[in-house]
C-alpha cells in the first residue's frame, strides 16, 4: 500500500528566501507522525504544500496515493486539516459549523457523532467564543474529521493550552488514531513529540536534520543524564572543563569578558555511566569547591532538539 | 452551496448590531425626509403666449408680471410646444392669451369674452389651486371694467393628467439606491476582511469548495439581503409617507439585484486591499458616501458645480437610480431603460473581472 504522505525532494521559496530546502519523508498508514522544529524551520510551509494550500517550487507530494498538484479535489476530499490559526464563523453554533463543512464533502459524519467524540456533545448549541481554548481545539479536531478523513493533519494543536487540556488532546488524537486515521502534527512540545508520535522528523532552516522514532533519536545522543549542579561559589570554565566525565557544558557564560561563569548552577551532560559521575564529584572534592545541590535526569527529546538545533534564541 | 447560502443569511441575521446600522441607516434618512414638506407652494414657472397684443393684454401680463410667486416668462413657442413642456414636467404653467381678449367687437360676435386658456400638470395640486384661482381672479378683475360677465367663463384650465411624482418619491428611489449601495459595499467589504484575518477563508481553502461557489454563495445571500432591504425601505415610504410608485414592483427589484451584484463586486475588492475589517469599513464609506451625493440620490445631479454633472455619469449609481426612477416613477417597462442597464451590466463585468484579478484568500 502507498505511504500516507510521500514528500520527495520538497523545496519552497519565497523570494530568495528558502523556507523548504529539499526536504524528503515519508508518513506510513496508521502512524502518528510529528514534525518539529523551531519557528521559521518550514514546518508548516511543509504541511500546507501536502494540503495543497500552497504550490511547492520543486518536488513532489503525494497523499494517499494520489499527485496533489494533479489530484487536489480528489486529495482535498480524503484528508482533514487543522491550521495552526484558523477559526470559525462567530454566528453559527458548533452543530451549523460542522454540518456546513461537512457539507462541502462528498462523504460526512453526523455533527452531533464528531461532538460526542470530542467530548462536546452538550456545547452543540453553543458559539466558538463561549467555549475554552481546550475545548476550541477539540472543535478544531472534529471540525478536521467531518469528511471521515483517512489522514488528518493537526500544525500545532496544543499550543496555548493548559497540562490538562494537552493531556486531553493527547487522548483524543490516541483515540483517533487507534480508529485507523493517520495523524501528521507538528508541535513545539518535546514531551508531547514524545509521547504521542511513533515517528518523528526534527526540521531546521527548511531541512530535516533527524528522523527516527523518539527512543531512536534519544539514544543517538552522546550523553545520557543532564547533571545540574549548585555550588556554593561561582566556578571558572576551566574548572568546568576540568570535570572529569563531563560531555559537554550545556549553560555556561562570561561575564565582562573574563572566563567566569555567570551564575553558581551549572547544567553538564555526562555520557551514560555512573563512572562519569563519581569522576566528576572526586574532582569537585579535589578541586575544594563546595556542592550546595545535585540533580540527576535523564536526556530527554528536548536534549536532542538543542542538540540539533542549537540554543540560540528564534524569533 | 445551498448550505453555504442558508448559513451566511443565518450569520447576516444573528449578526444584530451589523443588521440594525445596514437597515438603519437608510431607514433614518426615509424619515427625515418623509418629515419633509418637500411640497410647499414654492415659485411657479409660468409661460405666457399672448395672442392678442393689445393694451388690455399688456395690462394683463404687467399684472401678472407682479405677482410674487410667479416667475413668469415670455417664450417664443407655439400652445403646442408648450403643452408638451407642461406634459413633460419642464413648465409648471402656460397661459394663452386669445386673440379677442382686447376685441370687444369679436367677443360680442362670439356672444362672450374670449376666455384665457390655462394648461398645468396634475402633478402639484396645491400649487396648481393657488395658481388657478390667482390667475382667474385677475382675468375677472381685468374684464370687471366692462359689462357683467360670468367669471367661470373668463377662464379655461385645461388640466393634463399626469402620474401623480413628487419630490418625496423622487428621494425614495434614491434612498432604495443608497441602501443598497451601503450595505452591499460595506457589508461584504468588512466581512471578507474579517474572515480572512480570522483564516476563515484559509480554512475553507482546505475544503474541497470551489472558489466560484463561495462568491456565487456570498452574493446570492447579499442580494436577497438587498431584495428584503428594498422591500422595507418601499414599504415604509409608501404606506407611512405617502410614496409612490407607479412602475411594477418586479423591475424595480430588477434593477435592485443588478445594483447590488455591482456594489458586491467592489466591496470585493476593497475587501482585497484592506489589511482590517475596519479599514475596509472605512474605505467603503470613503467611496460610498461621495456617490451618494455626486450621482442624485437626493438632488438632481444637474444642479452640481463644474464637472461634476459629467463625473456623475461615470458613476454605477446613477444608472441605477435612472433606472429605477424610470420604472417606478414613469412606469416605464424595464426595457425602455437599456441604456441604464447595459451600463450597470458593464459595471458588473468590470467590477467582477477587477474583483477576481485582485481578491485573496490568504
Amino acid at each position: 500500500m502507498e505511504p500516507a504522505v510521500q514528500v520527495e525532494n520538497l523545496v519552497k521559496r519565497f523570494g530568495s528566501f528558502t523556507a523548504v530546502d529539499g526536504v524528503t519523508f515519508a508518513v506510513e498508514r496508521g502512524e502518528i507522525f510529528g514534525i518539529v522544529g523551531p519557528n521559521g524551520a518550514g514546518k508548516t510551509t511543509t504541511l500546507e504544500i501536502i494540503e495543497s494550500l500552497q504550490e511547492p517550487t520543486l518536488g513532489r507530494v503525494s497523499v494517499l496515493g494520489l499527485d496533489v498538484h494533479s489530484n487536489t479535489g480528489k486529495v482535498k476530499a480524503q484528508i482533514g486539516v487543522q491550521l495552526q490559526a484558523s477559526a470559525y464563523y462567530d454566528y453559527l453554533n458548533l452543530k451549523e459549523i460542522l454540518a456546513l463543512l461537512g457539507s462541502f464533502y462528498p462523504s460526512k459524519t453526523e455533527p452531533v457523532t464528531l461532538l460526542e467524540q470530542v467530548g462536546l456533545a452538550d456545547k452543540s448549541t453553543n458559539r466558538i467564543a463561549e467555549l475554552s481554548g481546550g475545548q476550541q481545539q477539540r472543535f478544531a479536531v472534529a471540525a478536521s474529521l467531518v469528511n471521515n478523513p483517512e489522514l488528518v493533519i493537526l500544525d500545532e494543536p496544543t499550543t496555548g493550552l493548559d497540562p490538562q487540556a494537552r493531556r486531553n488532546l493527547w487522548g483524543l488524537i490516541r483515540e483517533v488514531n487507534q480508529r485507523g486515521v493517520t495523524v501528521v502534527l507538528t508541535t513545539h512540545y518535546m514531551d508531547e513529540a514524545e509521547i504521542l508520535c511513533g515517528r518523528l522528523a526534527i526540521m531546521d532552516h527548511g531541512k530535516i536534520l533527524a528522523l527516527d522514532t523518539p527512543r531512536n533519536l534519544i539514544n543517538q545522543l552522546e550523553a545520557s543524564y543532564t547533571v545540574k549542579l549548585t555550588m556554593d561559589q561561582p566556578m571558572t570554565l576551566a574548572q568546568i572543563e576540568s570535570l572529569n566525565g563531563a560531555v559537554e557544558i550545556v549553560q555556561s557564560g562570561k561575564r565582562d569578558g573574563e572566563d567566569v561563569v555567570m551564575e553558581n548552577t551549572y547544567l553538564l551532560r555526562l555520557a551514560n555511566s555512573p563512572i562519569a559521575l563519581r569522576a566528576m564529584l572526586d574532582e569537585i572534592a579535589k578541586a575544594g569547591l563546595g556542592l550546595e545541590n545535585l540533580q540527576i535526569t535523564p536526556v530527554t527529546l528536548e536534549d536532542v532538539f538543542l542538540e540539533l538545533t542549537g540554543n540560540e534564541l528564534r524569533d | 452551496m445551498v448550505a453555504l447560502i442558508f448559513a451566511n443569511l443565518k450569520m447576516m441575521a444573528r449578526n444584530r448590531q451589523a443588521i440594525f446600522w445596514a437597515l438603519f441607516f437608510p431607514l433614518m434618512l426615509v424619515v427625515v425626509f418623509g418629515l419633509f414638506d418637500f411640497n410647499g407652494v414654492g415659485v411657479a414657472d409660468v409661460a405666457v403666449i399672448d395672442q392678442s397684443g393689445g393694451p388690455r393684454a399688456a395690462l394683463f401680463r404687467e399684472r401678472l408680471d407682479a405677482i410674487e410667486f410667479l416667475d413668469l416668462e415670455f417664450e417664443e413657442f407655439g400652445p403646442g410646444d408648450g403643452r408638451r413642456k407642461v406634459e413633460d414636467g419642464d413648465l409648471g404653467y402656460l397661459i394663452i392669451i386669445p386673440e379677442l381678449f382686447d376685441d370687444p367687437t369679436g367677443q360680442a360676435q362670439a356672444e362672450g369674452p374670449a376666455p384665457v386658456m390655462i394648461l398645468y400638470s396634475t402633478r402639484n395640486p396645491d400649487r396648481n389651486q393657488l395658481v388657478d384661482g390667482t390667475v382667474r381672479n385677475l382675468v375677472s378683475d381685468i374684464h370687471s371694467d366692462g359689462s357683467p360677465v360670468i367669471p367661470s367663463l373668463l377662464l379655461t384650465a385645461d388640466v393634463i393628467q399626469v402620474l401623480e411624482v413628487d419630490y418625496f418619491d423622487n428621494v425614495l428611489l434614491g434612498l432604495l439606491g443608497l441602501g443598497i449601495m451601503t450595505n452591499s459595499i460595506i457589508s461584504i467589504a468588512v466581512r471578507i476582511s474579517t474572515f480572512r484575518n480570522q483564516s476563515i477563508l484559509k480554512r475553507l481553502l482546505v475544503t474541497p469548495l470551489s472558489i466560484w461557489k463561495f462568491f456565487a454563495a456570498e452574493i446570492m445571500a447579499h442580494v436577497l439581503l438587498a431584495l428584503v432591504q428594498a422591500g422595507i425601505i418601499l414599504a415604509l415610504g409608501v404606506f407611512v409617507f405617502g410614496g409612490h410608485i407607479h412602475g411594477n414592483i418586479l423591475w424595480v427589484l430588477a434593477v435592485t439585484i443588478l445594483g447590488s451584484i455591482v456594489f458586491l463586486n467592489i466591496g470585493f475588492v476593497l475587501s482585497a486591499w484592506a489589511k482590517s475589517p475596519a479599514a475596509a469599513s472605512g474605505m467603503g464609506n470613503a467611496v460610498a458616501l461621495p456617490m451618494m451625493f455626486l450621482a442624485g440620490t437626493f438632488f438632481s445631479t444637474s444642479a452640481l458645480p463644474w464637472v461634476l454633472p459629467q463625473l456623475s455619469l461615470a458613476l454605477p449609481l446613477t444608472p441605477m437610480l435612472a433606472a429605477l426612477r424610470d420604472i417606478a416613477l414613469d412606469g416605464e417597462p424595464i426595457w425602455d431603460t437599456w441604456p441604464y442597464l447595459a451600463a450597470l451590466c458593464g459595471w458588473v463585468a468590470a467590477t467582477a473581472l477587477a474583483a477576481v484579478k485582485v481578491f485573496k484568500f490568504g
